[in-house]
């Protein structure tokens, strides 16, 4: 193919050569200058400084990967939408047509996402506490029940005293 | 700066060309939309998946009888040839049956109903943009939509080891299978400077690094190796299909697979042709055909010869789905070496009946094996089928009949499908092809033990256990008049079908130049 040369990608190897460098040089120089003290704190796993305790490995709620998948959804969607903006000025201006096309492409887009966004809120991803609300619910109804139990005696009762 | 901009983006917009396409999605997002407003209902997504299925089906007929001009639709990013039509019709007819089938599966083990749906139509969507995609950034968004979804439906059935296993290993291996393609595509890329398919064949010829070609061509050949179940890339086949729900396995048998074949073809046939005074091309093309050739033919013995030692019902068919991944590779090959580009698309035509005629079979097949498989698929063992035949007339004449069609008795579609895959290769005339179809046919010939064991298990074995007729509902019944009338009517009506395929849309000739 023509215009085609190696040469023009010169750049992006060095700068790959210029990170290894420095992240090896780093690790060699703290290895070679560095002062080797070893103490009990230090050999300590490090944990924002306070002691570590237990593993590391522990479980934590499925909760946290459905709000990380919808996270990273919308972040890809902001992600679309910066190299849109940028073009859409100077298409918009060159022919209204292709900005037309291009407004109307980017909303279906986003109409697309907002669906997604509707699906996961109605499936709960964001509702943190449906088990504490249904507890809630069951309790409230339990005492309205109880509460007209008492009035149903009551009236019982102002029908004995009638009697 | 605003010349340069526009030279890039230059829009050609064209909706109506993948209109069908659209429609499926829309259809998949009402479809979850629905579902997550009432979640209880049974039946209202398949029926909202059947409408968008069939409004898809006469979409695609109406683009096909219309005059259009989609030459450059999406700036040729999407193709418009009988390859398309063909595959995506296999495509709709296989989605559209799976919602039938689950239907009996989805009542009995209380699957999230309108997520299955939007999944299978989801997946429809990028199997029918493998089948539309002209450019190789197309095709592999179309792989992931549909692997990603079908990933999801091999393991519905959450609660279920089997099942969870099977979308776990579909998952890893699938994803490896993906790198390799895309790292293909990569290669190619870096040999033509073009992702377009169309383009690359015009620029095969004058490649910037040949062996760029020979390596990325070779990379392709893994990752649509692994999509379609060739040996030596199947050995996920058989757990993925044993694990997964049955109606899914179904759908995964022939639909992912139609889907495979049909960007396989499209970038190997149409992308790396011979290209006249072309060294290193024609290497490329030589050293594909014959390694599909052998591909072809490992796929056949192994197939043929595992599916012999099953004793699941559901691993038999798997392994035969293998074994047929191989009869249809033999049309692939023979479309490969077609002299003229009538011959070609002959050949492209054929392979696209022949994975019809597979469709229709092996969703009569596991419609049966769906119904008798109870509750968490229980019952998928051959003992499971022992004197049933004539307690339950209907479905084990049925399934007897798609065994047969599998086996490719005359009358039967799986007939007149072996034969037209095998007459490109026979007619080629090289060794290595001919060798190909005589295997194919000592294979066929092989294959006869393992269906028809079922048919004896089921009419001449005595059943030792209780055992009462499940009864047919009327979704499972539509599906098996359906299967019936294509095994015979493909069988006995091919040319009909075959003149379907065989009449290009206006747009074809200009685009396959």
């Amino acid at each position: 193919m023509n215009g085609f040369n190696l040469m023009d990608y010169a750049p992006i190897l060095v700068m790959f050569i210029v990170a290894f460098g420095f992240a090896a040089s780093q690790v060699v120089v703290t290895q070679l200058i560095g002062p080797k003290k070893k103490t009990a704190t230090k050999l300590m796993p490090y944990e924002c400084g306070k002691d570590p305790v237990g593993s590391a490995r522990d479980r934590f709620s499925i909760k946290f990967y459905n709000v990380a998948v919808v996270f990273l959804l919308f972040d890809i969607e902001v992600l679309f939408m910066v190299p849109f903006a940028v073009a859409f000025k100077a298409l918009f201006k060159e022919n209204v047509t292709y900005g037309t096309i291009a407004f109307v492409e980017i909303i279906v887009f986003i109409a697309t996402l907002v669906i997604g966004l509707i699906y996961a809120w109605k499936k709960g991803t964001f509702d943190w506490n449906v088990q504490a609300r249904a507890e809630a619910k069951a309790e409230a109804k339990a005492l309205k029940e109880k509460k007209l139990q008492r009035v149903e005696e009551l009236k019982r009762g102002e029908i004995k005293i009638a009697a | 700066m605003n010349t340069i901009l526009l030279q890039v983006v230059n829009p050609n917009v064209n909706v109506t060309s993948i209109l069908p396409e659209v429609i499926v999605a829309v259809a998949g997002t009402l479809v979850m939309i629905y579902d997550c407003f009432a979640p209880k209902q049974k039946i209202v997504t398949g029926a909202i998946s059947l409408v968008g299925l069939i409004l898809a089906t006469i979409a695609l007929f109406a683009l096909w009888s219309g005059s259009y001009d989609f030459a450059n639709a999406w700036n040729g990013m999407v193709a418009f040839d009988n390859l398309r039509v063909s595959f995506t019709l296999v495509m709709l007819f296989v989605s559209a049956m799976t919602i039938l089938i689950s239907t009996v599966w989805t009542e009995r083990e209380d699957v999230p109903i309108g997520e299955y749906h939007s999944l299978l139509l989801f997946a429809t969507v990028g199997m029918m943009f493998m089948a539309s995609g002209n450019d190789m950034v197309i095709l592999f968004l179309g792989l992931e939509t549909l692997s990603l979804s079908t990933y999801v439906m091999a393991g519905l059935r959450k609660s279920d080891l089997k099942s969870n296993e099977s979308a776990l290993k579909y998952f890893i291996l699938g994803s490896f299978a993906s790198a390799f393609l895309l790292y293909g595509m990569a290669l190619i890329y870096g040999a033509t400077a073009s992702t377009n398919i169309t383009e690359i064949a015009a620029k095969i010829g004058t490649a910037n690094f040949p062996a760029l070609l020979l390596a990325g061509g070779a990379m392709l050949l893994i990752g649509f190796g692994f999509k379609i179940a060739t040996v030596p890339f199947h050995v996920w086949t058989p757990d993925v299909y044993e694990g997964a729900p049955t109606p899914v396995t179904a759908f995964m048998a022939a639909g992912p697979k139609a889907a495979g074949f049909a960007s396989f073809l499209r970038v190997f046939v149409l992308g790396f042709p011979v290209v006249a005074g072309a060294t290193a091309t024609n290497y490329l093309h030589g050293s594909w055909v014959s390694a599909l050739a052998l591909m072809a033919m490992l796929t056949m013995i192994v197939g043929n010869v595992a599916a012999i030692l099953q004793n699941n019902v559901k691993r038999m068919l798997a392994y035969s789905s293998i074994a047929h991944a191989g009869y249809a590779l033999v049309g692939f090959v023979g479309a490969g070496v077609a002299k003229t580009s009538e011959a070609r698309d002959g050949a492209i035509n054929a392979v696209a009946f022949y994975l019809l005629t597979y469709a229709v079979t092996n969703l009569g097949a596991f419609a049966v094996v769906t119904l008798l498989g109870e509750k968490n698929d229980r019952r998928t063992e051959f003992e499971d089928y022992n004197g049933i035949g004539f307690k339950a007339p209907v479905l084990s004449f049925t399934l007897s009949l798609f065994m047969l069609s599998f086996l490719g008795l005359p009358l039967t579609a799986g007939f007149i499908g072996k034969i037209l895959v095998f007459g490109p290769a026979i007619q080629s005339g090289e060794p290595l092809l001919t060798v190909m179809v005589v295997v194919a046919v000592i294979c066929t010939a092989i294959s006869a033990y393992y269906y028809l064991r079922l048919i004896v298990v089921m009419f001449f074995k005595e059943r030792l256990t209780e055992w009462t007729e499940p009864k047919i509902p009327i979704t499972l019944a539509t599906v098996l008049i359906i299967t019936v009338i294509g095994v015979f009517g493909l069988g006995l009506f091919s040319d009909r079908v075959l003149s379907i395929f065989k009449t290009s849309p206006t747009a074809t000739k200009a685009q396959l130049k």
